[in-house]
């Protein structure tokens, strides 16, 4: 058995301290990294990409493989839907000219749709996957800045939650942070249902979306898009599926379970989308230091 | 001379290889989702702790699990207590325990499977996690003990090798 000497029992006690001290403190604030976190997160996060690039290149090419294996049956699948596509694109053309000339009638130049893409690298997840985070090889010198939104080709995937010059931290969408909140719409036939992405449902794997207007007809199967309208994200950027509605716990709005498109088990490129439109932070300051009041009420 | 330097080099590979394997998880068995954790350092810190130095463990474990901390996980203090107290502990353990590398290797994971436990309860008690211990158990710990297994069965022997070259080259110098 180790033999503790007085000298030693004060230390122990004192850097148990210390640590508790510590814990606590890089818990509560979250939103920024002091000097010396974002020192050691730059050079951590270089050494990071040399790995992750050489990484990303050999999963690449099992990729490739795996899909020239399904090269056929894709083939059959993507003919069909060719010839879809062809009246599609036209009608997307006519649609955005209509657009562009309805714009200069009206004087109306920024749209909350607009936004300027910077392309980034997922350098490295959260290896003890509690927390549901990546992180990208762009930072604030890349004009990375905090709640910008992450997306893949296919959808939505988070938004930044922590920036330091060189690199940038995304919290995904699946996370369990109750103040994680997407202001979305459901694209249905003839109208458009608002409503607000909270929580993640880890036993269906499902995004949960609440307060819909219980009047308003959700179907399965239809779109899910962000709206714009919550300040950070801009508009149009598809978050999944509705596979579900039901009524929320109280019984005033509907609920629905969202399946996600986007893929998040090998997340490799990913698109942070920097808003044109001006919005006001100190407003959005406003609202995280309300919700955090509630919280503690809700405590 | 390469020797010397060879079991830091080893550490920040490692290191800097967890997160790379992070990305293929969560994988999906039978509609299931299954978390796989690679806990590739603290098994080599544990290697290290048993057949070289307890000592030299327990500092690398400090300034690992501190950069662990602030790079991944944003909460200081939490790695950077695990992982030189899972190379104490497995230091300790020399004494009694025979070294082979077969116990080696079951020893290293039952500490993985305790620090995964105290994992579990301390991101429970901060509300990070909401899931009960049974799918705890079943989604994370035992797909991450089997996945840390074969990485094991794979490297042990390499592990082994390597700090057994520098052990020896470290008896030369002295004599």
């Amino acid at each position: 058995m180790p033999h503790f000497s007085n000298k030693k029992l004060i230390l122990l006690l004192v850097s148990m301290i210390f640590i508790v001290a510590l814990i606590s403190f890089s818990l509560r604030d979250r939103q920024n990294a002091t000097l010396p976190e974002q020192f050691i997160k730059d050079t951590v996060g270089l050494a990071q990409g040399f790995v992750a690039k050489p990484a990303n290149y050999i999963t690449g090419i099992f990729n490739d493989i795996n899909s020239l294996l399904n090269t056929y049956e894709e083939n059959k699948r993507l003919k069909m839907r060719l010839e879809d596509f062809a009246a599609l694109q036209s009608e997307v053309n006519t649609l955005k000219s209509e657009n562009t000339s309805l714009r200069d009638i009206v004087d109306k130049e920024s749209s909350l749709r607009e936004y300027v893409p910077i392309q980034a690298t997922v350098i490295a997840r959260n290896p003890d996957q509690w927390e549901e985070k990546i992180i990208l090889d762009k930072g604030s010198s890349s004009g990375v800045e905090l709640n910008m939104a992450v997306m893949t080709a296919k959808g939505l995937i988070g938004k930044i939650s922590l920036v330091t010059p060189l690199t940038s931290e995304v919290e995904l969408i699946q996370t369990n942070n109750p103040n994680f909140r997407v202001s979305a719409v459901i694209q249905s036939e003839n109208e458009e249902i608002f409503g607000l992405i909270e929580g993640f449902d880890v036993d269906r794997n499902e995004l949960i979306m609440k307060r819909i207007d219980s009047s308003l007809d959700v179907k399965e199967g239809e779109l899910v898009i962000s709206s714009g309208l919550g300040g950070i994200f801009p508009k149009g950027i598809l978050i999944g599926e509705v596979t579900e509605i039901t009524t929320d716990d109280f019984g005033l709005t509907k609920m629905a379970y969202i399946k996600p498109a986007a893929d998040f088990s090998l997340l490799q490129d990913v698109m942070i989308a920097k808003r044109t439109v001006i919005t006001i932070d100190e407003h959005e300051d406003i609202k995280n230091e309300q919700t955090e009041e509630n919280q503690n009420v809700g405590e | 001379m390469i020797v010397r330097f060879l079991i830091p080099l080893t550490a920040i590979v490692l290191f800097l290889l967890e997160p790379v394997f992070a990305l293929f998880s969560p994988i999906n068995l039978n509609e299931q989702t299954v978390f796989l954790v690679p806990r590739f350092l603290i098994l080599y810190l544990i290697f290290v702790s048993i057949y070289y130095s307890r000592k030299r463990a327990v500092v690398y474990g400090i300034i690992f699990g501190l950069l662990y901390d602030v790079f991944y996980i944003d909460i200081i203090g939490l790695y950077t207590v695990l992982y030189p107290l899972i190379c104490l502990i497995a230091g300790s353990t020399v004494k009694f325990i025979h070294q082979h590398l077969m116990i080696t290797t079951l020893l290293s994971l039952i500490l993985v499977a305790l620090m995964e436990i105290v994992l579990y309860y301390f991101f429970l008690f901060i509300n990070f996690t909401t899931i009960p211990f049974s799918d705890f158990m079943m989604t994370r710990l035992i797909p991450t003990i089997i996945a840390n297994l074969l990485f094991l069965v794979m490297l042990g022997w390499v592990f082994k090798y390597l700090i057994n070259a520098r052990v020896l080259q470290r008896a030369r110098e002295n004599t």
